[in-house]
């Protein structure tokens, strides 16, 4: 029509590229070096971490670290990208550990079957508990998440015995079947690897939706959500698919954490959690893709070395906390990465 | 007959207690759009000022519990004055005091665990004894704490309704912007709202000290409770959170004598998420207007 | 000339108020037609039923003869209907370019299916309005970083990256000052002569005058005048009821600051 001859004959001839800058688009390349020379290094870690002292234990580490690496991404593109303050995203970690626990120990299943039951059983529990939440704005959603999770705690610690086991949660869950297969000490190894693939591909997909148009929906909704509804954003579509998304991802990691520890515990899904996982988020940077990425290294890392001190740590992870959301809102990774670029821009120069 | 006696003293009971932990919660959010997650952590200053008060130091009880409301009030000062009003009408306001509260909340609880230690303690009862009315039990520690409350929600429902800073707050809460543009010093009024909520989980902390006994989870549960309460009332409301605090602790006493004891949190969780369902803004929400 | 939108007998109550009362009028393909009326006379909450942001209590919305009153928002907007808002909003956290595309990615008739890819027609669309509307330079602002007329002017372009047959503009020259209001009427006469049928709430009748080929006045929800602006301003009823006698001046003067 008019219209559209009009806004293109101006510029027919002006290609996208010739006008476009790099630095304006909110989508992203991933450089392929830095990601096979990331994944070269984690392929060879487990052997490497052999060799040290408390080689065990660094794996132990790591193990954590992408567990809670997938939750705390998943919860920062919830959180920090849709802004929508879900605070039941380790109830739904537990949904999924349940899930498949249950599923191994009362049908005998594979855990390599049922493992698959407890991200499906998360999305679900996910979808139905955002369809209210759609109507809820802010406050209420962290009471409604909160509310779930104290819900789920407690079926969990007073349900029927072959979920609470006596208020214990679950115990002597099958584990993944390593052991049988390579030996006692090299099963740590493929627990590594099986979580390595977990971590990558979650991490993959949610970079994807990061830097896609519907990470672009999530910011435009988080902004103004009235404003991005009339310009054509669905916050049903995106919001439940938002949900459902983090929660598979979310549940999956749960359902891994079952078969690894062979345990889980009501425990788990005190406040305590939560806010270890905010933690990461709000340090390492709310929002950003990278930021809670780094939160997270740190932030499981952190405890195990300050066992001794684990008091003074938990008092100072507060007022850091404090701190960090009055004077560095977005986080102290993207406040490190501007330093050191500053730094590195004067050297060169 | 006496079953039904028991759940409505019961629920008399709870709804005072729920009423002064989640006025605090609703007031703050009313007037700064702030969920003060550190409002249980409050409720532990009050309850460990008045242990170390009565306990320690042999103070008597009554002027412990007007120093412990003091004191934390003072704490709520600081957080105020010291972090909140750095970010107070900056964007990402939201966040950044759900944050802050969090911080402070576990920064108050741990060094709570660090100055007094893990052991559970016990405090005295205001006033000792027991009276029956047929088979129930009646309590006078509880009655003292049921008045103790009531007088504190009556009173600040008239300094609300009747003085000019409670109409400042509640000015300040409908409209912030206007109540700006009219000449109300709104920083004023926030730090007032602040230091009166505090006031009110000390209160609240250093009472039920002589209920259930000293301990670090207390807060969080008390937190928890108000939290129900206040989505029951919709935030905001002043009128709506002190209906559903009765409401929701009859709805729990209730649970408890006829259902069991266990069942009573889930099944007043699993109300509030039906409600909240069925009512997104509570009971008596202000209704938050979705427009630009 | 025909009718691309036409209101019949509109209501929206909120409670027991009636912010717009019984209203019928239409829009005529390729027109300029304002809206005016004193403050809380219910003309942004018409706009909120238009687009669909609040549900009408009574009534229908047709759109090239289609009823639209029950569509979502988001719908609406890819019917073809773009709206702009009383109080400037951006994307604020993102950029220039981004808050664009948005539009032109979710508005456009025929998107709003969930993808991974950004696809050459939005990229396009979103470059084409940028320059259109003057803003390519800024494409990598953060929109925050905007002055006021150009958040405004950003407002517009996101409507324009959806691709709209009908524009409603909620007060677009309010808050800007001479020079940038006649700018702004400018642009909107630009955007107009594109082919895009405006409806436009403005009580600047600086403005309306320059712009609108009809208008009505509304009223506490009601229509108290329809017709061509010349004529309007001049009824005695608008002059008397709406304005009242101490504004007369205001209307000679054209609203002018
Ligand atoms: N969400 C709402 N809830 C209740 N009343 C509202 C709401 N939005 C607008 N109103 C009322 O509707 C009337 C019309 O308002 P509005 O459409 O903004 O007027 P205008 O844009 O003409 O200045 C006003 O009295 C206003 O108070
Ligand atoms: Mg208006």
């Amino acid at each position: 029509m008019i219209q559209e001859e009009s806004l293109s004959t101006q510029s027919v001839a002006t290609r996208i590229e010739e006008r476009l800058k790099p630095s304006a688009v909110p989508w992203s390349r991933l450089s392929v070096l830095p990601v096979v020379i990331a994944l070269l290094v984690s392929l060879a870690l487990p052997w490497v971490a052999d060799l040290l002292p408390f080689g065990k234990f660094i794996l132990h580490l790591l193990i954590l670290f992408f567990l809670w690496g997938i939750v705390v991404q998943g919860w920062n593109l919830i959180m920090g990208v849709s802004g929508i303050f879900s605070f039941a995203q380790v109830a739904l970690f537990a949904v999924g550990a349940w899930t498949s626990g249950v599923i191994t120990q009362q049908l005998g299943w594979s855990p390599f079957v049922a493992m698959w039951f407890g991200p499906v059983a998360a999305t679900v529990v996910a979808v139905i508990l955002g369809l209210p939440t759609l109507r809820l704005r802010g406050a209420y959603v962290v009471l409604l998440t909160l509310g779930f999770q104290e819900l789920f705690r407690n079926f969990t610690t007073q349900g029927p015995n072959f979920v609470a086991g006596g208020g214990y949660g679950l115990r002597y869950v099958p584990k993944f079947p390593f052991e049988e297969w390579v030996g006692g000490d090299k099963a740590q190894f493929l627990y590594y690897y099986l979580a390595l693939v977990f971590f990558v591909i979650a991490t993959f997909a949610i970079w994807r939706i990061f830097y896609s148009p519907i990470g672009m929906a999530f910011r435009a909704l988080r902004d103004a959500e009235v404003y991005a509804i009339s310009r054509g954003v669905s916050p049903f579509r995106y919001k439940l698919f938002l949900f459902g998304f983090v929660a598979f991802f979310t549940g999956w990691a749960g359902a891994f954490y079952v078969h690894w520890y062979g345990a889980i515990s009501p425990a788990i899904m005190l406040f305590g959690t939560t806010i270890n996982l905010l933690a990461m988020i709000v340090l390492g940077g709310w929002g950003s893709f990278w930021g809670p990425i780094a939160g997270c290294a740190v932030l499981t890392v952190l405890p195990e070395i300050m066992r001794a001190v684990e008091q003074y740590r938990i008092l100072l992870l507060g007022i850091v906390l404090a701190l960090v959301a009055i004077f560095a809102p977005e986080g102290l990774f993207p406040l490190l990465l501007r330093w050191v670029r500053r730094l590195l821009g004067r050297q060169t120069r | 007959m006496e079953k039904l006696m028991q759940a409505i003293y019961g629920g008399i009971v709870y709804g005072s207690i729920f009423g002064m932990m989640a006025l605090g919660l609703t007031l703050i959010w009313g007037a700064l759009r702030m969920l003060n997650l550190a409002h249980g952590s409050l409720y532990l200053v009050g309850t460990y000022i008045a242990f170390t008060l009565v306990n320690i130091l042999k103070v008597p009880m009554v002027p412990a519990l007007l120093i412990a409301a003091l004191g934390t009030a003072v704490v709520g000062f600081g957080i105020q004055t010291l972090l909140l009003n750095r970010i107070l009408g900056k964007p990402g306001w939201d966040v950044g005091s759900l944050i802050v509260g969090v911080g402070v909340g576990m920064a108050i609880d741990q060094s709570i665990l660090l100055i007094y230690g893990p052991r559970v303690k016990q405090m005295p009862p205001l006033i000792p004894g027991i009276f029956k009315i047929g088979r129930v039990v009646i309590n006078y520690n509880y009655l003292v704490v049921v008045a103790v409350a009531v007088i504190s929600l009556v009173l600040l429902s008239v300094f609300l309704s009747k003085s000019r800073h409670g109409l400042a707050i509640q000015a300040v809460s409908q409209q912030p912007d206007a109540a700006q543009l009219m000449g109300i010093p709104t920083r004023t009024v926030f730090l007032i709202v602040m230091c009166i909520s505090a006031a009110l989980a000390g209160l609240a902390g250093a009472l039920l000290s002589t209920v259930y006994q000293v301990q670090r989870e207390s807060g969080a549960n008390a937190m928890v409770m108000a939290l129900v309460v206040t989505i029951f009332g919709g935030l905001g409301s002043v009128k709506g959170t002190i209906w559903a605090a009765y409401i929701v602790g009859l709805l729990q006493s209730f649970l408890m004598v006829y259902l069991g004891a266990g069942t009573a949190l889930p099944g007043v969780f699993l109300f509030m998420m039906l409600m909240l369902v069925i009512r997104p803004s509570g009971l008596f929400g202000l209704g938050e207007a979705q427009r630009l | 000339m025909s009718v691309i939108f036409e209101c019949e007998r509109v209501t929206k109550a909120y409670g027991g108020l009636l912010a717009v009362k019984d209203l019928s009028f239409s829009v005529e393909e390729g027109e300029v037609y304002a809206i005016a009326g004193p403050n809380g006379a219910g003309k942004t909450t018409l706009f909120d039923t238009i687009s669909g942001v609040s549900p009408v209590t009574n009534g229908t919305i047709r759109f090239y003869g289609q009823e639209i009153q029950r569509r979502r928002a988001d719908d609406i907007c890819r019917l073809g209907i773009a709206r702009t808002f009383q109080t400037t909003v951006s994307f604020d956290t993102q950029t220039v370019l981004t808050n664009v595309l948005v539009g032109a990615a979710m508005g456009r008739p025929g998107t709003g299916k969930i993808t991974l890819e950004f696809d050459q027609e939005a990229i396009q669309t979103a470059l084409d309005v940028l320059e259109f509307c003057g803003l390519l330079d800024k494409q990598d602002w953060p929109a925050s970083s905007l002055s006021v007329s150009e958040r405004k002017k950003l407002m517009l372009a996101t409507a324009l990256a959806t691709k709209p047959k009908l524009l409603l503009l909620d007060e677009p020259v309010g808050g800007l000052n001479r020079q940038e209001r006649s700018d702004m009427v400018e642009f909107v006469r630009k955007v107009n002569q594109l082919g895009i049928t405006v409806l436009m709430i403005e009580h600047i009748m600086k403005a309306v005058q320059a712009l609108a080929n009809r208008m009505l006045v509304l009223h506490h929800g009601e229509k108290i005048a329809e017709g061509v602006p010349s004529d309007v301003l001049r009824d005695e009823r608008v002059i008397e009821v709406y304005l009242g006698g101490k504004h007369r001046e205001k209307l000679s003067d054209n609203g002018g600051r």
